[in-house]
């Protein structure tokens, strides 16, 4: 790849002057980096304007005329290297690459700057390490590969959004999702959606998976208020901003990259099989005072049934992706020109996601001072899915795939010997020859006959003119455009499953986000010669936002002919209109100060106007600063024994403000909604005024080194941050007495306002190290670690003991309380099964801690304590216990590459852990109702089992496993260490791509998820049930986990 | 300079204070009588919402009880209540509190908005009559409230708590706190209101559908025998029901809106709906639905009509008593005896998969039936009262009459029974267990609930108990 990326950067041409002959010399010129020959290395003959360039294996040939001595060999991102000449007609040498500059110019907000003197956070990673991964969008690559920054995936469907969080938690209630900045202007991502991504159907969308990561040549991460400030308002979740691929001067260069996959699921739950179900299931009938119910089915060749659910929903699925790409340019022209299409399947069936997107970005000079450019994006993407259960919201759903395998008793069949679904006419899965019911649904019809899909429209653009007005000061306009449309279709037969309660049903829904923005700066650059570099900026942006949402339910479906919205029905209703918009307007500016390249100084502003707000709280001002000292360039430093083994070291401190704008659009007014009472209009109260609603503010500060030591092969960097945020928006609770509407246009009361009140810190030390650990010429190992910790707590709420609950759908496991981590788990302690009669143990708690043991005997004497006395059962509210936090508080990952000959092999470690989870799943695995079990229900207690882990089995008993209310039973920790990827690759040797003239190729096989080692009994630690939700992370209730993919790829350079 | 001007220029007032297309800002909703005629509208949509009268609140007043066996033992539809595992956090307990008491501030707004806008909305007079519509809404929602969140008025004459009475407008963070008022406290507060609606109401809203589905004076009349009923003032109850009940048969209400006992009683429950002895019901329409998971019909239709949760209790429900004679007895319709798994199914809301059969809220047959009851226990005109009764009973089984009883009780026993057949998944029997401090049968292996349990009546809702300083929980 690097000599890829190399003849990208070949200059086109070098004057070659014809002077008296003297002296033919020839020679090569290699890489340090893996001893390749070197192409495009400019060769002059020092002093006069003869020159060439070397070939693509490094080599050349010049005259030198006699009289002259010495060579100059440079190559833009190498260290310039003069040659003098011997005897020899032959010179050999080895170029170093120059970290000053290769890579090391990283995009800043509006702008760039050369890594050395940034001093805020950012991090920053390559494009390459994103192309090849086997995933829907670039964020789900990022995982582990940024300090600070903890991704994760919240399950096994296709595109759904993982979880961003840049240094933990800095919201309550509004999104804690990253800003998404691609090429300069802001993009659409899951915080403009309502979990699961944009789409309002089981289809995950994230918006993000319209961007192909082959067009991605870097991602910065900016951390810290120093780098983000410059985006204000919106930059307190950090911002991610994405930069794309851009032509090169050079002879036209195409790449190719193609990869075929394999994806399978992992880590099953061990089930009852069909007789242990119904023994298990028939035991607990026969201790509820019940007869048995549960019974054999034979199959058609008289063999009891017994049904793997998981075969019904699962598959192993096929993944390809293929990228073109061609770019290439002149002194006046660039272009980068790129085409993608990918189609994947997912581990659940019906569950794939298929993109085709083409890009083209242009620069152009047309005068000297006058430059334009443009970007062009388009994507249509198509995601498809069953009902998952997965997605925030879907946990109970009672046709949930996720669920469906483990509550659908084994001892029924899918279909019937007759061959139909095995299904009752009360939408129910059939009981065969059991007497009671035995599922909720049956998967196999809703796979079958049901289907949901969103389909993304997206174009991205941008174009900008910059005029240079006097040397150093450049005015720069850019406007962009971001219009996404979105139709999502879900189809229910009548059947069987969610569409049976209306008599089958299909809803279109069309969603336009329709969003320009208009970017205009003025940047100059000025300076004292060594003593004083000095950059100003100053700027506005304008962005405007559209969000139109309309659509329709057909319902009663005519005849089950039809499949489609288009199809005849008998009912319609409106669905999901929404028309709303947002407007931002802002002022900004920054200046950076390098002081004879030790001191750096940089401080930046923002004043926002925001439409979202009240009148009077529209405008927030918001700022950063950040100085560095790089010591190791003070001549006492270079004069001590330190320099010999530290290159390079340099303090570096931040402060800031930043602000979160993510409030609904009309958040601060009063409102009323409409509806129908009968045929009548209606208009209903749905939402009091908020006119005091304004910015929740973070207040980050950092302090870090950077270093390089033993010649630049350690480079690193440590920073402890301190993130204050402050004027958090609550949703405070109200009394449900007092009557406050729930969320808009509903009926369910017991709504909180939303209130400035409120703060949180996070705090935390992270780190990364690149480290070259072995260089020779044929074997080299390269270990890349970061590593971050991460402390969050909730400091101040509207009172002292305010409580902030947060449900899981019909559960609520999460509550956000002064003095702990957000979103920590409030559970029932529980203490084991009481050997004497195999009932769970339960702890009550009095008003001052102390402990009543009490017990629970499922429709028998119900609550007791444990000498047998009567006694009301314990409650969340009195008794409950706090578990936290939810968040990892450690977490990082080491990349190794290893290289040998044409050989290389990464090996990329994602490790996390100090949290805990509350596995729901687990609840549910051993509920007593018909629902099938973990064979852990096996060790239940029974008087030759005294000692058994789970309480006595009682048929319908949902409360002693944690159905009813959450226990401490169910809490587990979270650690894990995860080989994300593993990768092998070869590269063709040069003759051989010179012989199939093309200038690389490289093979490569990879396993992505490859192994997880952790002591979490559910499917994946990484389960986010609640999606991104802030106060509802580390719950695991019925979602699929992630997939292992095996792919085999190949990427080609002509 | 053309730089300079882009720069900083560049705002756009009207873009950065965005009016909304599609909502109301609450500076406009009180300007036209169009428009409070639709917010009050939307005080009765949010009483038939789902939670609450559209279905899940008469639901549950049944299934509490011995009438139905649960099928699917589904913690989203009603399990925990019909097995009386209810906790301060279970879903219906959380969401029928937080529907109610949304009914009851958007009642208090909307009084307050009328009158502060009297010139906009009509005049004082106007103002007078939605306040009247808003007060008989906002007592019905008390009511409904009392019979499962506190001991019944029988109870020691309402002296144990009952609920915190918010009668002015909520709007803001203020004002969480607010101890539970005792139920007795709270009925005056449910009389006054209906007294009020009484006085005010319309004596009839101009068509059938409107006198169905809106109040007017008759309405506040029969909600009112049912208040008294539940406080056991049989006076007034009679009182009452005389307003509306003519002294002889055939039973007609003979001003206001002429409610009378339709003839046939399968008419009462079959579109449109609005015939003379449905005083109040729950509309819906295919463009106003009571919801997923929520509709009568839903919870007792079996598929593909509905979910089929509950069948009926063929064990010790009321078709298996006596006062049932299947074979001379209208109302066996209201049984289903579905083939696919032989369970029978009650039948008195067909219509499925979409649930348009309306609600029934109060029929006339009822304000007949609380009559006649007042009547035998206070020892009024029995043989009225026998005639209340049998008019009932007999527009349905013919051959059915009763010829006296030789006792109150068991003129009270005939009259309950009597209740417990003609209401059947109508929200009443548990009101009529629990205004008598009866013990809740059990049913198939859940347990019998006496009067004395803590389960006999529902827990507070655990938000209110987490947010209200001063509410107390129930046990």
């Amino acid at each position: 790849m690097k000599k890829t990326l190399l003849l990208f950067l070949m200059a086109l041409s070098v004057q070659v002057g014809l002077h008296a002959q003297n002296r033919s010399v020839q020679g090569q010129v290699f890489s340090s980096e893996d001893g390749e020959g070197l192409p495009g290395v400019n060769v002059f003959v020092k002093g006069t304007t003869i020159g060439t360039v070397t070939d693509i294996d490094g080599k050349f040939g010049i005259s030198v005329p006699s009289g002259q001595n010495e060579l100059s060999f440079s190559f833009i991102g190498f260290v310039t290297k003069t040659v003098k000449l011997t005897a020899s007609d032959f010179v050999e040498l080895t170029m170093d690459p120059d970290t000053e500059t290769l890579g090391e110019v990283i995009v800043v907000g509006y702008g760039a700057q050369s890594k050395r003197s940034v001093t805020g956070a950012i991090s920053s990673v390559s494009g390459e390490k994103i192309v090849n991964a086997p995933v829907q969008s670039f964020d789900q690559a990022l995982q582990g590969r940024v300090a600070g920054v903890n991704i994760l995936t919240p399950n096994g469907v296709l595109n759904n959004p993982p979880v961003i969080r840049v240094r933990g938690v800095n919201s309550l209630s509004l999104s804690s999702y990253p800003l998404i900045v691609i090429d300069g202007v802001p993009t659409f991502s899951d915080s403009d959606g309502t979990g699961g991504g944009l789409s309002f159907n089981s289809a995950a969308n994230n918006p993000l998976g319209n961007i192909n990561p082959a067009d991605i040549l870097s991602v910065e991460v900016l951390k810290d208020a120093a780098a983000a400030a410059i985006y204000g308002s919106r930059a307190s979740n950090g911002v991610i901003l994405i930069t794309t691929k851009r032509g090169e001067q050079g002879s036209s260069k195409v790449t190719f990259d193609s990869w075929v996959g394999r994806t399978e699921p992992v880590r099953l739950f061990d089930l009852l099989n069909a007789e242990e179900y119904m023994m298990i299931k028939n035991e607990a009938r026969e201790n509820a005072g019940q007869e048995k119910a549960f019974f054999p089915y034979l199959d058609n060749n008289n063999r009891p049934v017994d049904t793997n659910w998981y075969d019904v929903v699962l598959r192993n699925g096929i993944a390809h992706n293929q990228n073109l790409g061609i770019s290439g340019g002149n002194t006046k022209t660039n272009y980068y020109f790129s085409t993608g299409y990918t189609r994947q399947e997912g581990i659940i069936q019906r569950n794939d996601f298929e993109r085709i997107n083409g890009r083209l970005n242009i620069d152009h000079k047309v005068f000297e001072r006058f430059t334009v450019g443009a970007t062009m994006n388009y994507t249509n993407a198509i995601n498809r899915a069953p009902n998952t259960g997965s997605l925030p919201g879907q946990t109970f759903n009672t046709s949930g795939l996720g669920r469906l395998p483990l509550v659908s008793a084994p001892n029924v069949p899918v279909f019937l010997n007759d061959g139909s679904y095995n299904i009752t006419p009360n939408n129910q899965l059939g009981p065969a020859n059991n007497t009671v019911q035995s599922g909720f649904t049956n998967a196999a019809p809703i796979l079958d006959l049901n289907r949901m899909s969103s389909v993304n429209n997206h174009l991205m653009g941008s174009v900008y003119g910059d005029v240079k007005l006097i040397e150093g000061l450049n005015f720069r306009t850019t406007y962009g455009i971001d219009r996404l449309s979105i139709e999502d279709q879900t189809f229910y037969s009548k059947i069987h499953g969610d569409g049976f309660s209306n008599g089958g049903q299909a809803d279109n829904l069309f969603r336009s986000l329709n969003r320009w923005n208009l970017q205009n700066t003025l940047n100059y650059n000025t300076g004292l010669g060594e003593l004083l570099d000095i950059n100003f900026l100053v700027g506005n942006e304008q962005q405007y936002t559209q969000d139109e949402r309309w659509g329709a339910r057909r319902t009663v479906i005519a005849d089950d002919f039809f499949d489609s919205y288009q199809g005849n029905f008998t009912t319609i209703i409106p669905l999901g209109n929404i028309q709303t918009e947002n407007y931002l307007a802002s002022f900004f500016a920054r200046a950076n100060f390098n002081m004879a390249g030790k001191y750096l100084l940089s401080m930046n502003a923002r004043r926002d106007g925001f439409s979202a707000f009240a009148a009077g709280n529209k405008f927030g001002n918001f700022w950063g600063a950040s100085a560095g000292y790089i010591l190791s360039e003070e001549s006492f430093w270079k004069n001590s024994a330190l320099s010999s083994t530290l290159d390079y070291f340099r303090l570096r401190a931040s402060y800031g403000l930043v602000g979160n704008n993510g409030v609904n659009n009309f958040a601060s007014l009063g409102l009323y909604g409409t509806g129908l009472y009968g045929p009548d209009p209606t208009i209903i109260y749905t939402q009091p005024s908020n006119p005091n609603l304004t910015w929740e503010t973070s207040k980050k500060t950092d302090f870090g080194i950077n270093f390089s030591m033993l010649d630049n092969r350690i480079e690193g960097e440590v920073t402890w941050y301190n993130n204050l945020v402050d004027g958090l928006i609550l949703p405070v609770p109200q009394a449900p007495s007092k009557g406050v509407p729930g969320s808009p246009g509903n009926m369910t009361g017991s709504g909180s306002i939303d209130t400035n009140i409120g703060s949180m810190m996070n705090r935390g030390i992270e780190m990364a190290v690149t480290y070259k650990a072995i260089q020779s010429r044929n074997f080299s190992w390269d270990i890349n670690l970061n590593f971050s910790t991460l402390k969050n707590e909730v400091t101040a709420l509207a009172t002292e003991d305010s409580q902030i609950l947060t449900a899981t759908s019909l559960e609520t496991v999460n509550i956000t309380k002064v003095g702990h981590s957000v979103g920590s788990l409030y559970v029932v302690e529980t203490r084991g099964v009481n050997p004497e009669n195999g009932r769970r143990i339960f702890v009550k708690r009095g008003a001052n801690g102390e402990e009543t043991l009490v017990q629970y005997d499922h429709l028998g004497t119900g609550w007791t304590t444990l000498d047998g006395q009567p006694t009301s059962q314990p409650t969340q509210n009195a008794d409950g216990i706090i578990m936290g936090p939810v968040l990892p508080t450690w977490f990082g990952g080491i990349d190794n590459t290893f290289r040998y000959g044409n050989f290389d092999l990464g090996v990329f470690v994602q490790f996390s852990g100090g949290n805990y989870i509350y596995n729901g799943t687990k609840a549910g695995l051993r509920d007593m109702r018909f629902w099938n079990n973990h064979k852990d229900v096996l060790d239940r207690w029974t008087p030759e089992n005294p000692n058994g882990s789970i309480p006595r089995v009682v048929y319908t008993d949902n409360i002693s496993n944690g159905s009813a209310f959450p226990i401490s039973e169910n809490v587990e920790k979270g650690d894990f260490i995860r080989v994300r990827n593993l990768m092998l690759g070869y590269t063709l040797p040069s003759n051989l791509t010179q012989r199939l003239k093309i200038s690389n190729a490289r093979l490569y096989g990879q396993v992505q998820n490859s192994f997880l080692f952790t002591r979490y009994s559910g499917s994946d630690p990484e389960i986010s049930t609640n999606g991104n939700n802030p106060t509802a992370a580390g719950v695991d209730r019925n979602s699929i986990g992630q997939a292992r993919t095996f792919t085999l790829g190949i990427n080609i350079g002509i | 300079m053309i730089a300079i001007i882009l720069l900083f220029s560049a705002c756009n007032e009207d873009l950065l204070n965005p009016i909304p297309r599609t909502t109301f800002s609450e500076a406009v909703v009180f300007d036209s009588p169009e428009k409070a005629d639709q917010l009050l509208n939307g005080l009765y949509a949010t009483l038939i919402a789902g939670q609450f009268y559209g279905s899940r609140y008469i639901i549950y007043n049944d299934i509490r009880a011995e009438d139905f066996i649960n099928r699917t033992t589904n913690g989203v539809t009603g399990l925990a209540t019909w097995q009386h595992t209810l906790v301060s956090t279970t879903n219906e307990v959380q969401n029928l509190w937080s529907v109610a008491y949304l009914l009851i501030n958007r009642a208090n707004i909307f009084m307050q908005g009328v009158a502060e806008n009297a010139d906009k909305v009509g005049g004082q007079e106007k103002v007078i009559q939605y306040q009247a519509q808003a007060r008989f809404l906002r007592g019905l929602a008390y009511f409904s409230l009392l019979q499962l969140y506190a001991r019944p008025y029988a109870d020691n004459n309402g002296s144990h708590p009952g609920l915190p009475l918010r009668v002015q407008p909520e709007l803001d963070n203020a004002n969480n706190a607010l101890a539970r008022s005792t139920v007795a406290e709270v009925y005056a507060q449910i009389l006054e209101d209906l007294n009020f609606a009484e006085q005010n109401l319309n004596a009839e809203n101009g068509s059938a559908l409107k006198n169905t589905t809106m109040a007017h004076r008759n309405t506040a009349i029969a909600l009112k025998t049912r208040v008294y009923l539940a406080m056991r003032q049989y006076g007034n109850v009679i009182s009452e029901a005389n307003k509306i009940v003519s002294q002889t048969a055939p039973f007609i209400a003979d001003s206001g809106v002429n409610h009378s006992l339709q003839e046939d009683i399968a008419d009462v429950f079959a579109p449109p709906y609005t015939g003379p002895e449905s005083i109040f019901s729950a509309p819906f329409t295919e463009m106003a639905l009571p919801g997923t998971q929520n509709g009568l019909g839903s919870y007792y239709n079996p598929g593909p009509r509905g979910n089929g949760d509950y069948s009926l209790n063929m064990d010790n429900g009321i078709f298996t008593l006596e006062v049932f004679e299947k074979e001379n007895d209208a109302r066996s319709e209201w049984m289903f005896e579905n083939q696919s798994n032989g369970l029978s199914y009650l039948n008195k809301f067909p219509r499925g998969p979409q649930h348009l059969d309306y609600a029934p809220i109060i029929r006339y047959a009822e304000v007949l039936l609380n009559l006649s009851e007042a009547l035998v226990q206070s020892g009024g005109d029995q043989s009225r009262a026998l005639e209340l009764l049998n008019a009932v009973r007999t527009r349905s089984n013919p051959e059915g009459a009763y010829s006296g009883f030789a006792s109150t009780e068991a003129f009270m026993e005939a009259l309950l029974l009597e209740r417990r057949l003609e209401f059947i998944g109508e929200g009443l029997r548990s009101f009529d267990l629990m205004r008598t401090l009866s013990t809740i049968p059990g049913k198939e292996n859940v347990q019998a609930i006496p009067p004395s349990s803590p389960n006999y009546i529902w827990p507070i809702s655990g938000v209110e108990l987490l947010t209200n300083s001063l509410m107390t929980p129930n046990n």
